[in-house]
């Protein structure tokens, strides 16, 4: 019984340290926020699993590089270590190196623990070759979603204003 | 298409009020301001039955309430859009494919970070955490210093001289004589402070 007890006393405080170690910090991607476990709190790399990498940014690890859609960037492979990190069944990533990589600016609040991941130069300079018109998808008074592409057909005159 | 943070609550008043016949939506994370480099409302651009820009980000008055400050005047931007709607891509209004490259220009690095660093900033302050945006909207102020949508916007969640030091009177103040807009390039360039091409 004294044993069991022992065992049991080993077992919870091994799960207790383990929560503790567990962090989370949010990571903003493409506009969406997502709660992400980390290795660690460090003020210079976001460690962050292969699970919550597709979660938080629908990019996924293949052979041919970090992918998602068409979309594929191939690691260094001399730099491999850099970005991928493999430690008991868990394998990490570095998104914040990532960033660099392809050149996406990265801004972090840590004293709330968020990561921003902003726009990169390719997706925001895009439309200046073909002069199509960025779209986007915007919410009416009513909550109702409209597109810019609903309005394929006919002449748009698009106008931002504000409240302030 | 508002750009407001604080979104319906903010813009909401003004588009019931306004009764509009037209799609009016609301932008509170400026996606518009972003995916189209604006830096400053009202702005406009127009965009052809296919999608593609015929005129790109200019300022867009459609009444003169503030002609007294802009000293610019609505007619002839709102008589180029009755051409460009009567007469599409024969309008003198639309612009060929050079006009429109040299109009448009690429983002560079420091927008994109203030962009960044405005997008978290609103993230922040929708979470309850005004006073921790702020230094985020002031980087972002100082990476982009002439956009007036980071600016005021900005401005507008806080109390601007006891937070940021300034407020709009005062950096218009600052401008010295330099046109608050840029200046509108329709073709009629006698007409009002029009710019020729």
């Amino acid at each position: 019984m004294r044993i069991l007890l022992i065992l049991t006393i080993i077992i919870t405080s091994g799960v207790a340290a383990h929560a503790a170690d567990q962090k989370t910090l949010t990571v903003i991607y493409d506009g969406v926020t997502t709660e992400v476990a980390v290795a660690s709190n460090s003020l210079t790399d976001l460690w962050i699993t292969t699970s919550d990498l597709t979660r938080a940014t629908r990019f996924v690890i293949k052979p041919q590089g970090v992918c998602r859609d068409e979309l594929c960037f191939p690691l260094p492979k001399n730099r491999k270590a850099e970005f991928v990190l493999k430690k008991g069944a868990t394998t990490w990533f570095n998104l914040s190196e990532f960033a660099k990589l392809i050149n996406q600016p990265v801004i972090t609040d840590q004293k709330n623990g968020v990561w921003y991941f902003g726009a990169r130069a390719a997706e925001q300079n895009g439309y200046l070759a073909s002069f199509a018109a960025p779209n986007f998808t915007l919410p009416d008074l009513n909550g109702k979603p409209h597109s810019l592409s609903d309005f394929r057909g006919k002449k748009v005159l698009l106008v931002t204003w504000a409240s302030w | 298409m508002a750009q407001d943070t604080g979104g319906a609550k903010d813009a909401g008043s003004w588009i019931t009020a306004a009764k509009p016949e037209f799609t009016a939506l609301v932008d509170d994370q400026q996606i518009v301001t972003q995916k189209y480099h604006m830096v400053n409302v009202p702005t406009g651009v127009w965009i052809d039955e296919r999608g593609r820009i015929v005129r790109p980000n200019e300022v867009a008055f459609i009444d003169d309430r503030f002609k007294s400050f802009t000293n610019m005047d609505s007619a002839p931007y709102i008589d180029a859009i009755r051409d460009w709607a009567a007469h599409g891509a024969k309008s003198t209004y639309a612009l060929s494919e050079d006009a429109l490259r040299a109009r448009l220009k690429p983002v560079n690095d420091d927008r994109l970070k203030a962009d960044a660093e405005f997008a978290l900033g609103e993230y922040l302050y929708k979470e309850g955490k005004g006073p921790d945006a702020i230094p985020h909207f002031k980087e972002a102020q100082r990476l982009d210093p002439d956009n007036w949508n980071y600016k005021r916007q900005a401005w507008a969640l806080s109390d601007a001289d006891r937070d940021y030091g300034t407020n709009f009177r005062k950096e218009v103040q600052k401008l010295n004589g330099k046109p608050y807009y840029e200046p509108r390039k329709l073709p009629e360039a006698k007409k009002g402070n029009d710019q020729p091409d």
